[in-house]
């Protein structure tokens, strides 16, 4: 799956400084990510890279430099940034499904409202996703009823429904028990056979290891290192990666 | 209470939507047979049981109407307060400060008598007056209800539905108010058990309701006891039918089944 595709800059992050207050947590970060690449972002937390994450679809708007999207700014402006956003899909560390709405609702909400999807139609595209992240059978139940892994896995169909041109990981097992982490890595590596574009933040050193095309490193707001998993990890650019492997492969 | 009565294997739509029209039922039900039944009761009672149930009748659309009145200006209030823009917090901080810190009594009384003053040609009628400042007054309770509810909302669900390109308005009305609305919906209903017992001060500018029927017939008969717990006891029909409709709601509402 390391097989390095060539494909045309999509996401474009030039400078990208963002701050908290006095803390800086991102410090000029410039990098390039190409259609059908999979890239996996790995670092300490605090290190900014869910920031980076965020600052994509801009729900943590960046302070100064500039990040395309397929050749358009993200910027505060709400139509294009609408658009933007149904282009990009995201999963959270915390799944976020609606409460209030069964996981079938969960996942055809966006389409009805944003695609204007006829009801009948929605329900039977978000069916298909359930079938392909394995939640067929859970369709009528409502978040509370799933487990983390499950809820998960819902979450990205739900991201998926959008018909999303990349999809951004933050932390996506991070907050799932042990057992359920692989279910969640499965459907993430299926996704990435199938040649979608991925940004994803993970500890999971043997997915990156596997899925990724390439691995970025982050170091107190800055990319302290990207290369293809094979170079990264036999050959650890520094001694603060070469400790940071050490200590999540353990 | 109801919601118990039906069978197990009963959806929760189903039970709840059972509650409701059961409880709406009896309550249409018990309005109108109210001056039938009370008129079987020894006097002073049976012969102004009429009266009786006209009040009941009052009170009942007293409290429905400057409910509804309280449910929009609390929600609008809510939203007010929770807004981005400093003068429309500032607004609707005044308006909760202000009706909070003062009796509904003098509320009520202000509308009647005081509006057209201020502004002449303002005549309300009694019910339309004491609508106004029940609603009023409602309303102010139910903004703070409202807007304990929308900070309860975890930002996570505002963040996931933007994430999905939902313009804000919707992210609102699909996401965050049905949410907000179910953890609000306890204390909005005591706010209107307690709309249904305050509209007893409207007997202050004269509104024929429960209570100032009861006044009338006791001072007129000299016979408080019987008259008074008659009304007593048909405020507590009321707030137990009202009850059983909005535990219904909240039922419906509870998708994850923790309410016994």
């Amino acid at each position: 799956m390391s097989t390095t595709q060539t494909g045309s800059p999509y996401i474009v992050a030039q400078n990208v400084r963002k701050s908290f207050g006095n803390h800086e947590v991102l410090k000029g970060v410039s990098t390039v990510f190409r259609t059908g690449e999979v890239t996996v972002i790995i670092g300490a937390s605090g290190s900014g890279k869910s920031t980076l994450l965020r600052a994509i679809n801009r729900l943590e708007p960046h302070d100064s430099g500039s990040i395309t999207i397929g050749g358009t700014e993200v910027t505060d402006d709400e139509a294009t940034l609408l658009k933007q956003r149904s282009e990009v899909g995201m999963v959270f560390q915390q799944f976020n499904l609606f409460g209030h709405m069964s996981v079938l609702d969960n996942v055809t909400l966006a389409p009805r409202r944003i695609h204007k999807l006829p009801r009948a139609q929605a329900n039977e595209k978000a069916m298909s996703l359930l079938k392909r992240v394995g939640m067929e059978a859970h369709a009528h139940k409502y978040p509370w009823q799933l487990s983390g892994g499950q809820q998960q896995r819902v979450a990205i169909a739900r991201a998926l429904a959008m018909e999303p041109k990349v999809m951004l990981f933050d932390e996506p097992t991070s907050a799932l028990d042990p057992e359920m982490v692989q279910e969640v890595l499965d459907v993430m590596r299926q996704l990435a056979k199938a040649g979608m574009t991925m940004i994803v933040v993970t500890h999971e050193m043997g997915f990156a290891r596997e899925v990724a095309d390439r691995v970025m490193f982050f170091d107190q707001g800055c990319i302290a290192h990207d290369a293809p998993p094979a170079e990264f990890f036999s050959n650890p650019a520094n001694d603060r990666i070469r400790a940071f492997i050490g200590r999540m492969s353990a | 209470m109801f919601l118990a009565l039906w069978p197990a294997h009963w959806s929760r739509t189903q039970r709840s939507n059972a509650t409701l029209i059961a409880a709406l039922l009896l309550m249409v039900l018990v309005l109108s047979l109210l001056g039938q039944f009370l008129s079987y009761f020894p006097e002073p009672i049976g012969s102004n049981a009429e009266l009786f149930a006209e009040g009941a009748l009052t009170t009942l659309s007293l409290t429905l109407v400057s409910g509804a009145v309280g449910l929009l200006l609390g929600t609008g209030a809510a939203l007010a307060r929770t807004s981005r823009l400093a003068w429309l917090r500032w607004i609707a901080s005044f308006y909760i400060w202000a009706i909070r810190g003062t009796p509904l009594l003098v509320q009520i009384l202000f509308v009647y008598f005081a509006l057209p003053v201020l502004v002449p040609g303002l005549n309300l009628p009694d019910f339309a007056a004491a609508v106004v400042a029940l609603g009023l007054n409602a309303g102010a309770y139910n903004a703070e209800a409202i807007r304990a509810g929308l900070l309860a909302v975890p930002r996570g669900q505002t963040e996931a539905a933007r994430a999905l390109g939902l313009p804000k308005t919707r992210v609102f009305l699909d996401v965050v108010f049905p949410q907000a609305f179910k953890i609000s919906l306890p204390p909005l209903v005591s706010n209107f058990v307690a709309l249904l017992k305050d509209s007893s001060l409207a007997y202050a500018i004269g509104v024929v309701e429960l209570t100032n029927v009861g006044n009338r017939i006791q001072s007129a008969t000299f016979q408080p006891v019987q008259t008074l717990v008659t009304v007593a006891i048909t405020y507590l029909i009321l707030t137990t039918l009202v009850t059983q409709v909005t535990h219904a709601i909240e039922y419906r509402f509870d998708v994850e089944g923790r309410a016994k």
